[in-house]
């Protein structure tokens, strides 16, 4: 072999020893620029998002971080009270409403923009005017204008919006109202994405400052903002993709606030220092949705839904083999809360959840006698069939959403034990299926809004397609005449507890159905840093959420931990970071000093070999 | 060129060593005498087959994602309810009416003026979205081949010097182990050890967000540290690997028995001869992994949420955001065709062996 | 070396034909025996394979079942459980011995697609010359500047996620490599006299490639595919990990996938994440050893190495 020559050795102790080097200079200058950006003597609020974004055009966005973001910056007409989330002014001061209810006239309220000009009524009308107008500027919030006859601005404080027929939104109009003397500019609604000119001029508590392209959004407190500034000085919207890499984000300090935390990362971080967990009662339900034959609103059946699953003994039978209490255990962790009911227990109002008798709960030998009786027989494969009807079904199942699988997973297991096979697949979107009809059972779940209007509607019969393919609002196709007339008697009852009362009528008769069968509602799990944020207001409160919340309230309430030691605090983490970026070197340094060694024992051996 | 990567990152090692000793050796034109006629078909000849290749690929970016399931409309409304004509309006205006080949024919013309069209998801060109997250997929992928490089050709002599030593054995294991690592999962290591527990490194993106001046650079670099050790870690065995082989090889030919029997010092000859010339296959490998790191780079993007194409990919196709998806897959079958040419085009002039 | 002494006097052909093979096959296993690595990677193999062979007599069906783990959700390594337990209670050991049964599946089905596909185009390409061997170079030039990865993620997201599609998508990506490798082969074998005197005895197109070609052929393919098991089995827990995997099967990199689903790595449960990700490691690595190994007794000019 060779002759191991020394100036190899001498090299590779250099290289190692210019490696040390150049190790302890880039860590010194990590050191010195952790220290300076902790200087600045700013109270920073940065939130970690999964979102990027996709407009910053509120004509535009539709995405959940951009909407928020329309919300921070600018003022809609009306707002959602943090406690009740009842509708309360905001652009709006005050509001009437003609006879017929075809005439609404807002009286806007006088404060400004937050480039000195007044905002006024024909901002409003502007923007409403041009989503009725122009396709491009209706992306986002058209729905909400679809139903406008007209809108004027007879005097600068002064809106009236003219309907074709009445419309139970016109106190939850979602849009923010943008500055004419600034937009009447675009040309072209479709291309123009609001992130050329900054800061971005607005009328809400936060004005946006500064967008990094897939990196960041950076907001500033609107000082003159009429319902008080924000206390932080600047707001940050990190986009962080991964979910593991908020959380250690989070623990790292890097981010003060994340959402959409898992069941094991919120317990785990329960016990983290610094470290607030919040468990908010969940405003979702999740739920399934068993296909009762796809059909348009003239009755015309389509797609492929497996025809056993229209006989309600099968539905029910399946129901009963889903164990709601082991999916809210094991799934999410024990955040979260079994319930059958259609509208979640954290809308005290109008929930309503089956009691006694009316429970179709856990209960597997009831379904197999309940499959048994209607004549459905097992097989040799062990799964039942009644002449051609088998009871196999194709499971659809969102593949990005871990505890729908996990639950499915389980779902399988019991439906087996009565006879029934349901094939798990997983898949990236429902819609198509959905679209098509071919499909025999989806998972589903719904946001719920304070007022359950929205949620009700979907389950109507006028919810179902005219024409194949053509847009409907039925997440189910699910039709009941008797749910439909209760859903036009809560609209004109105008008595709340009434209303209520005729609400729960028609839960009551959707979970009777079996057709849209809601598992229950998991927590909102969100943890922030509390060495940041000392105080936020939850949405409802007590109890409530602080992200994607109905208003502006938690990132305009939160104000800064400790307001008097807050400097301290900053310095803290410079030093912290600093020690930490040290011992980084130092053990960087051990290690190269390591490779130096081996690389000697390396060379040793070989020259013992000769 | 590689096809399974049996890392998920880079190409197969053997491949890769396949390809690079012993290609459709272009080198054998020159040794006939090296005549000028010769040089100028083996030139055209590759040209003609990069230009084969990228017409394929375009046909291929047109047809391969259109059988994605996913309605495109929908992807512009966000599966939210909309009204009929709002749906033909939007099928009209991306031209999703026309038939497949009169959108295939525009879609060809659009390439060509080097216009992808527009972002289904985004409103924006293709083409500047491309812009916005190049340089940093550029920086990470440059930085991990130059880093992965160096460390793989210093080790790879190192190993082939004392060959069969024990810190051979260990080099060579050590390095085998990670390239059979998955990169995802070992990034995802490093964010709890290094990230979190140590606290020492950001563990995502690529910027914190108010740092400006010298400390925004080192900002990123500091952001850098994690996903480029990652990237390096699982890419670097096959420089080691290739280099180390090749000097192997050349250690035992012929000129160099020679060159000893002359009386040359073993390092001299090392240095003079051996180590150059086993320099030149690793040098392609070089050129043959960009492409492959820059596809490669969506998996350790996704981890540490770094802004780069990768990650833009893959985002596009789950949508389907088809003008996205067409347009990158173009851009990086490109690259790798593009590194190709490039490879094979220098590979006869830098090898000294057929230098007259 | 081949005429050194027998136990056997060979008579008929057939005789003479399996002696030189088992010969053959007892000098590949001394060359091979050399190489500790090899032998390394080869026990690690027979060990996972032994597990996944066993898998359902060791750890049984039960096992598998969430409705009735035998322990609590995402409890730490104890006595009775090694390596913990999973989202749904479920021993992560089990999981891994049951996962192997599923990613060496995956890892040999895919390779025999790849292999067998490539071996076929390869060995046709290099058979015969004029427009069909430009075709199937042509094609195969086209794979192979596509990144595997894109054309294994829109496959799997056409065909629906199964295991059978992962299967076939890394199958139908990853045989251009074998195909070229084979390819040169099969132009060095058949340049050799004795094909030549094979094709003058009458011996047809099938002949040739079956009885000449393909025995020679073999042993490149035989390392290719200990290479491109490992390849097949990190691009099945690339394709889980983007997501578009087959979740309700347990194989390691949907382990690995549901363990970053659940949060594992943010909330400190080690015992879930890493286990699946060691064991494609190893498995990896030892087939990449094997491979080297392999491809060290064939060519022994790489065996110092």
């Amino acid at each position: 072999m060779f002759r191991t020559n020394h100036r190899g050795r001498g090299f590779s102790t250099a290289v190692s020893g210019l490696l040390i080097t150049l190790l302890a200079c880039v860590t010194t200058l990590f050191a010195g620029s952790g220290a300076s950006a902790d200087t600045k003597d700013e109270k920073t609020l940065t939130i970690a998002v999964s979102q990027e974004v996709d407009s910053l055009s509120p004509f535009l966005a539709v995405r959940r971080i951009t909407t928020a973001i329309g919300r921070l910056s600018y003022d809609f007409l009306t707002n959602y009270d943090p406690k009740t989330g009842k509708t309360i002014p905001a652009l709006a001061e005050s509001w009437s409403t003609s006879e017929d209810g075809l005439t609404w006239t807002y009286k806007i309220r006088d404060t400004k923009w937050t480039d000195g000009q007044p905002i006024t009524a024909e901002d409003a009308r502007w923007t409403f005017d041009t989503m009725m107008k122009d396709e491009a500027a209706a992306t986002a919030n058209g729905n909400f204008v679809e139903n406008f006859e007209t809108v004027s601005a007879p005097d600068p404080r002064t809106l009236v919006v003219k309907l074709k027929a009445p419309q139970a939104t016109m106190l939850a109009l979602d849009v923010p109202i943008l500055p004419k003397h600034k937009w009447e500019k675009v040309t072209d609604f479709a291309k123009f994405n609001n992130d050329q000119e900054f800061p971005i001029v607005g009328s809400g508590p936060w004005i946006v400052s500064a967008y990094d392209v897939n990196n960041s959004i950076t907001l500033t407190p609107n000082k003159d903002f009429w319902r008080g500034a924000p206390k932080f000085d600047k707001l940050v919207f990190r986009y962080i993709d991964d979910s593991d890499a908020q959380v250690e984000a989070l623990k790292a300090g890097e981010v003060d606030f994340v959402s959409g935390l898992t069941p094991a990362q919120a317990t785990a971080l329960e016990s983290a220092d610094n470290i607030t967990v919040n468990k908010a009662k969940g405003k979702r339900f999740q739920a399934i949705t068993l296909n009762p034959g796809a059909k348009l609103q003239d009755g015309t059946a389509f797609g492929d839904g497996n025809k056993a699953l229209q006989d309600p003994i099968v539905r029910e039978a399946l129901v009963r083999t889903i164990d709601r209490e082991a999916i809210y255990k094991t799934a999410y962790g024990g955040f979260g809360e079994a319930n059958g009911g259609y509208i979640p227990s954290r809308y005290a109002d109008y929930h309503w959840q089956p009691e006694g008798d009316a429970v179709i709960g856990f209960d597997i030998a009831k379904a197999n006698s309940l499959l048994d009786g209607a004549g459905y027989a097992k097989g040799s494969d062990g799964i039942r069939a009644k002449g051609a009807l088998k009871l196999s079904f194709r499971f659809n199942v969102h593949g990005d959403n871990p505890q729908y699988i996990q639950a499915a997973e389980m779902m399988r297991e019991w439906a087996k034990e009565a006879g029934i096979e349901l094939k798990v697949e997983p898949v990236s979107e429902v819609g198509a299926l959905l679209d098509a009809g071919t499909y025999d059972i989806l998972t589903t779940g719904w946001s719920v809004n304070p007022d359950p209007d929205y949620i009700l509607g979907i389950n109507r019969c006028s919810g179902l397609p005219a024409k194949v393919g053509g847009p409907y609002l039925s997440d189910a196709y699910y039709c009941n005449p008797e749910y439909d007339k209760l859903y036009a008697a809560q609209l004109a009852e105008l008595d709340p507890a009434k209303r209520a009362g005729i609400v729960k009528q028609m839960e009551e008769i959707l979970y009777k159905d079996n057709v849209f069968v809601v598992w229950g509602y998991a927590d909102q799990l969100e943890a922030f840093r509390s060495d940041t944020i000392g105080s936020m207001q939850p949405q409802p409160d007590p109890g409530g959420n602080y992200d994607s919340q109905d208003g502006y309230w938690s990132w305009w309430s939160a104000t800064p931990a400790g307001e008097d030691s807050g400097a301290a605090s900053g310095d803290d983490g410079g030093s912290n970071s600093g020690l930490l970026v040290g011992g980084g070197a130092v053990v960087l340094a051990a290690l190269a000093a390591g490779l130096v060694l081996m690389r000697r024992r390396g060379g040793a051996t070989a020259d013992d070999r000769e | 060129m590689t096809e399974l990567p049996p890392s998920d990152v880079v190409p197969h090692l053997d491949e890769v060593r396949d390809r690079v000793a012993a290609p459709e050796n272009p080198t054998d034109a020159r040794r006939d005498g090296g005549c000028l006629r010769r040089n100028t078909a083996y030139i055209g000849q590759r040209l003609l087959g990069a230009a084969t290749s990228l017409v394929a690929v375009i046909f291929t970016s047109f047809f391969l994602f259109r059988i994605i399931p996913g309605d495109p409309v929908r992807v512009m409304t966000h599966g939210r309810p909309v009204s009929v004509e709002q749906k033909e309006a939007l099928t009209r205006e991306f031209g999703l009416d026309k038939p497949l080949l009169e959108q295939f024919g525009h879609y060809l013309l659009g390439v060509l003026r080097l216009d992808f069209g527009e972002s289904f998801q985004y409103n924006r060109p293709v083409l500047s979205m491309v812009g916005d997250r190049l340089w940093p997929t550029l920086l990470l992928v440059g930085a991990s081949l130059i880093v992965s490089a160096a460390l793989g050709l210093w080790l790879g002599v190192q190993g082939a010097w004392r060959h069969g030593s024990t810190a051979d054995r260990v080099n060579t294991g050590v390095a085998l182990t990670l390239w059979s690592v998955p990169s995802f999962w070992l990034g995802l290591i490093l964010i709890v050890v290094f990230g979190s527990g140590l606290g020492w490194f950001p563990t995502s993106g690529m910027k914190t967000p108010g740092v400006e001046g010298f400390d925004a650079v080192l900002d990123v670099a500091h952001h850098m540290v994690l996903p480029l050790v990652t990237l390096v870690a699982v890419v670097y065995a096959q420089y080691l690997l290739v280099m180390r082989s090749s000097l192997l090889d050349e250690m035992g030919s012929d000129y160099l028995t020679t060159a000893r029997a002359k009386g040359l010092r073993d390092a001299e000859v090392k240095r003079q001869h051996a180590v150059p010339n086993a320099l030149l296959p690793t040098t392609t490998l070089l050129f043959i992994n960009i492409g492959f790191v820059l596809f490669g780079a969506v998996l350790v993007e996704t981890v540490f949420s770094w802004p780069g194409l990768g990650k833009l990919f893959y985002e596009g196709l789950s949508v389907p955001d088809l003008p996205l998806v067409q347009g990158l897959f173009v851009i990086f079958s490109s690259a790798v065709i593009l590194m190709n040419l490039v490879s094979d085009l220098i590979y006869p002039l830098i090898d000294p062996r057929v230098r007259p | 070396m081949t005429t050194s002494a027998s136990a056997a006097t060979p008579r008929t052909p057939r005789q003479l034909a399996w002696t030189r093979r088992r010969r053959a096959v007892a000098k590949f296993w001394g060359d091979y025996s050399q190489n500790r690595a090899g032998l390394f990677g080869l026990a690690v193999l027979a060990l996972f394979v032994l597990a996944a062979l066993l898998v359902p007599w060791i750890v049984g069906e039960d096992a598998l079942s969430v409705t009735r783990p035998a322990g609590e959700p995402l409890q730490p390594p104890s006595g009775e459980f090694w390596l913990g337990t999973d989202r749904s209670g479920r021993s992560v050991l089990d999981l891994i011995l049951w996962g192997s049964r599923v990613s060496l599946t995956v890892g040999f089905a895919a390779t025999f697609i790849s292999i067998a596909l490539g071996s076929l185009i390869g060995i046709l390409a290099g058979h015969f010359h004029g427009w069909l061997s430009g075709l199937l170079l042509r094609i195969t030039d086209w794979f192979l500047v596509m990144p595997t990865l894109v054309l294994a993620v829109a496959l799997a997201a056409v065909l629906g996620r199964s295991l059978s599609t992962i299967i076939i998508a890394i199958g139908v990506t990853s045989w251009p490599t074998t195909a070229r490798l084979v390819r040169a082969q099969t132009l060095a074998v058949e340049a050799r006299p004795y094909i030549e005197r094979a094709r003058a005895l009458g011996g047809g197109h099938w002949h040739v490639m079956t009885r000449h070609v393909l025995p020679n052929v073999m042993p490149i393919v035989l390392a290719q595919t200990t290479l491109m098991v490992a390849g097949a089995i990190l691009t099945e827990s690339t394709v889980a990990f983007l997501g578009l995997g087959d979740p309700t099967v347990p194989s390691w990199g949907s382990t690995i996938q549901a363990a970053r689903d659940t949060g594992a790595v943010s909330s400190g449960m080690w015992w879930y994440i890493l286990p699946p990700g060691i064991a494609i490691a190893l498995v990896a690595l030892a087939f990449t050893l094997c491979g080297r190994a392999i491809e060290g007794v064939l060519n022994p000019r790489l065996r110092s190495r």
